[in-house]
């Protein structure tokens, strides 16, 4: 039989930097295919490829046997392919039945008329949602309905959904499976991205894993149990060496006085009633994958989002409860956060290094506004992180954009640590760092640890993990769910606890 | 780690070359504005009878001085990623006050420490719609500027035009005065150029209002009082407005508030534009401010002696504008990560 749509060679670079490499993947008609892998393994590329979103750097792509170069996802769409994505891409203001047929309108449109074509739709996918009701004001599940019944419509023969369950209650789960089972009795062929084995293994019919770029295994569901598929996610052979020394060479720090405890957190439906502590002069690891609220549980914690007046439970500094609205106090308080998406939150891209640490200096002073401003003082500040930290740069005038990505993470860690902080929190510090870098930087936070800082380091990246933490803390859908001493956690073990 | 990495190592080294380029061709455009400036200097003193005559330097000076005030002002808000449309109407309102309140019978420098106040409060509440409340600043300032116009057309004042009081010397020397042979308007300018310049490079505030420029989301986490800060920039375009409006009424001893239905503010706005200060924030200072200020002194100068209409004049303001807009686009592209819904 003739696979629906099939990969051969596939590779696709990023400059040069591939997100995967040498993909053959076949997808048949009718069937539900789970795509695993670690965060960053390349399966939202790979979906993103099929759909059309980018094109192949090199490799085939074959659409009913027919080899096809997709170039938009609109012609993707035009061939029956549709991607429903992980973040809801519905317009929220805009009613169900306007959303089902949004880009197919009629010249003349009526909205009484789609409307009850689009209640005989629905029903006849049995999707009880109304069809007059704002998208904006539903749920999770009945928001995925929309999208899938926007896809059916579109008379779409594979459906791909991006981390479709992560979002979604136990029931809305449940019934989002008996939706796609649905489906795949109509023919439909159905992709799907998680980091939930469970339902991987109950639902599709073949699971495909990546890792690193590389396909590692591609067989029928039945041929899988949960410890295999783990193995075949996490098992290693890149970059081993960077990772085999740290902190698995030697004991474990001691904890020092216990400085941050966070109580019954809460906000939206990211971070869930979730509670942990951090102690003084230890590094703790925080993994999680992808929607497990790591990053905003500590984003919270620190004042980057703001939670509700009236819910959300308890931060405390030091034994003194604290609610940050803003990030300014708990800077002054001694909490930094250094941002995992350095471009967007992390420098300033028309001043140089000097002024980019200078910069955290004044803002980490109380009425830092009223200082007198010394360039002769920033240059030495500057300086001085610079040696500490080396980072290199031709021209210490350069802005901070013209480095590379290694430099730059630098001169942002800089920029926090200047502002002398007790609390450090390193969200994927190494993300899009090259690696010699990467050395440096988890030197320099085992430095941090060493000077009785309480540092926190949020990665989805075992092995970073597993050579920089004293003690391990695991999140999985809006909470803390496990601490593991790191003398007895292997990536298997951690991995185990993190899916779901 | 490797798919998440390479699409932003993409982004950083693309917009690291266009920023690169933004720079140095940055420089060059202040370069090009002042050449272009002393060009069409010497071309209106050889080619217009009157350009050069004392009476004609002596009314291009108090008009630029003006213009420059305003654009102090502008350039501030703007540096800031914000804008200010409210600054004419702020500065013609505030200064019919003061001399409402002198014509009733109040010492006319209380009244002007009146007048400031009203430019203060008037800033606050704007400076926190736009800070805490976040609405776009382009709108929040449009509704400000008209509600202050309405209220001065309307509570304060019941003609467009009021006239400074008599025997007010000390005052109409500060638009009509000189020192040193040199007109007290321009001392004014010079004086509060000077002083922005120190406040935006030498004080913690001035180096806060490029952070937040050139990145808000990094200057919040960076624990730069954002909000305070973006106040702050409104209640300094404010002051500068003042002190224009009072050169202005000084100058002609009394104040029009039909300046507010003119086209002064996009003057202002395309001398900070044609200076080179970016509307993307954070770039630019006080010596673009000059060069712009210069340049389209001049050319409105100009423009008044050859005697074009004011539709013509408003046409090649415009189109100078728009050029000016296509330009700053062009070398300061907006970045899709970094900039926020709203702003202009």
């Amino acid at each position: 039989m003739t696979p629906i749509v099939e990969l051969q060679g596939a590779t696709k670079e990023f400059r040069g930097n591939p997100a995967f490499a040498d993909v053959d993947f076949q997808l048949q008609a009718g069937e539900i295919h789970a795509l695993l892998g670690e965060n960053g393994a390349g399966k939202s590329t790979l979906t993103k490829i099929i759909a059309g979103v980018y094109p192949l750097s090199r490799g085939k792509m074959f659409i009913n046997g027919q080899e096809e170069k997709l170039a938009t996802p609109a012609e993707g769409l035009a061939k029956g392919i549709a991607m429903v994505y992980q973040e809801n891409s519905l317009v929220p203001s805009m009613s169900v039945a306007q959303n089902i047929y949004l880009g197919k309108e009629k010249p003349l449109n009526r909205l009484r008329g789609i409307y009850i074509s689009a209640q005989q739709f629905l029903q006849s996918l049995n999707f009880h949602v109304d069809p007059s009701a704002i998208v904006g004001s539903l749920g999770a599940a009945q928001k995925q309905m929309v999208e899938i019944a926007r896809a059916v419509h579109h008379k779409a023969k594979v459906i791909i959904f991006d981390e479709p369950t992560a979002t979604l209650t136990p029931e809305e789960k449940s019934y989002f499976f008996k939706l796609i089972k649905k489906l795949k009795d109509e023919g439909v062929s159905i992709i799907f991205i998680s980091h939930a084995l469970e339902e991987a293994l109950m639902v599709a019919d073949r699971i495909t894993i990546l890792r690193d770029g590389r396909l590692v295994a591609s067989d029928k569901a039945t041929a899988f149990d949960r410890q295999k598929i783990i193995q075949a996610m996490v098992g290693r052979t890149l970059t081993d060496e960077i990772y085999s020394g740290g902190s698995r060479m030697r004991a474990p720090r001691k904890r020092g006085a216990k400085v941050l405890s966070v109580e019954n957190l809460s906000m939206g439906n990211m971070v869930r009633n979730t509670s942990f502590s951090l102690y003084a002069g230890q590094v703790t690891g925080i993994f999680g994958l992808v929607g497990s609220g790591r990053t905003e549980t500590l984003k919270v914690v620190c004042g980057v989002l703001k939670r509700d007046f009236f819910h959300g439970g308890e931060v405390k500094i030091d034994g003194k409860p604290k609610r940050y609205l803003v990030p300014a106090p708990a800077v002054r308080d001694g909490v930094v956060y250094v941002t995992e998406e350095r471009k967007a939150e992390g420098f300033f891209e028309t001043m140089s290094i000097a002024e980019n640490i200078y910069m955290g200096q004044l803002g980490g002073q109380s009425f830092g506004g009223f200082n007198i401003v010394s360039m002769k003082q920033a240059r030495f500040v500057a300086e001085e992180w610079r040696k500490r930290l080396n980072v290199r740069a031709i021209d210490p005038e350069a802005k901070v954009i013209e480095l590379s990505g290694g430099n730059q993470q630098k001169v942002v860690i800089a920029k926090a640590l200047v502002q002398k902080p007790k609390i450090v929190i390193f969200d994927e510090p190494t993300r899009g760092v090259d690696v010699g870098a990467i050395a440096e930087i988890h030197d320099f936070i085992n430095q941090l640890a060493d000077q009785n800082i309480a540092v926190a380091v949020i990665s989805s990246y075992l092995p970073e993990i597993l050579s920089l933490s004293d003690r391990i803390l695991i999140a999985r859908q809006g909470k803390i769910v496990e601490e593991m001493d790191r003398r007895i956690a292997t990536e298997e073990t951690i991995m185990y606890a993190a899916v779901h | 780690m490797i798919m998440e990495s390479t699409p932003q190592s993409l982004t950083s080294s693309g917009t690291g070359k266009s920023a690169k380029m933004g720079s140095r061709i940055g420089l060059t455009q202040e370069l090009i504005v002042f050449l272009l400036a002393i060009a069409l200097f010497t071309y209106f003193s050889l080619t217009l009878d009157n350009f050069l005559s004392s009476a004609n330097i002596l009314n291009l000076i108090r008009n630029v001085a003006m213009l420059g005030m305003l654009s102090l002002g502008m350039a501030v808000v703007v540096i800031g990623r914000g804008v200010d449309l409210s600054l004419v109407a702020v500065m013609a309102v505030s200064l019919t006050f003061s001399i409402v309140l002198a014509n009733q019978g109040y010492a006319f420098s209380a009244a002007l420490v009146l007048g400031l106040a009203l430019v203060i409060v008037v800033a606050i509440i704007m400076g926190f719609l736009i800070a805490y409340v976040e609405i776009p600043a382009i709108f929040a300032t449009l509704a400000v500027s008209a509600i202050v116009y309405g209220l001065g057309r309307g509570v304060i004042a019941t003609l467009d035009v009021n006239n400074v009081p008599d025997n007010l010397d000390w005052f109409l020397f500060l638009g009509r005065g000189s020192f040193l042979g040199i007109p007290i308007p321009i001392w004014l300018f010079a004086i509060s150029a000077l002083a922005l310049y120190l406040f935006l490079r030498r004080t913690g505030f001035g180096r806060f209002i490029y952070a937040i420029g050139d990145n808000i989301s990094t200057a919040r986490i960076t624990g730069i009082p954002v909000r305070p800060t973006i106040i702050l920039q409104y209640v300094l375009s404010g002051v500068m407005a003042f002190l224009a409006g009072c050169v202005t009424a000084a100058s002609v001893a009394s104040m029009n508030m039909r300046m507010v239905n003119s086209t002064l503010i996009y003057d202002v706005l395309l001398v900070v534009i044609l200076g080179g200060i970016g509307l993307s924030g954070g770039r630019g200072g006080v010596r673009n401010v000059l060069v712009g200020t210069v340049l389209i002194g001049l050319l409105l100068n100009g423009m008044t002696i050859l005697d074009f209409s004011y539709t013509v004049q408003n046409l090649v303001k415009s189109t100078v504008l728009l050029c000016a807009l296509i330009v700053d686009a062009l070398l300061n592209p907006r970045d899709e990560q970094t900039s926020q819904q709203g702003d202009i």
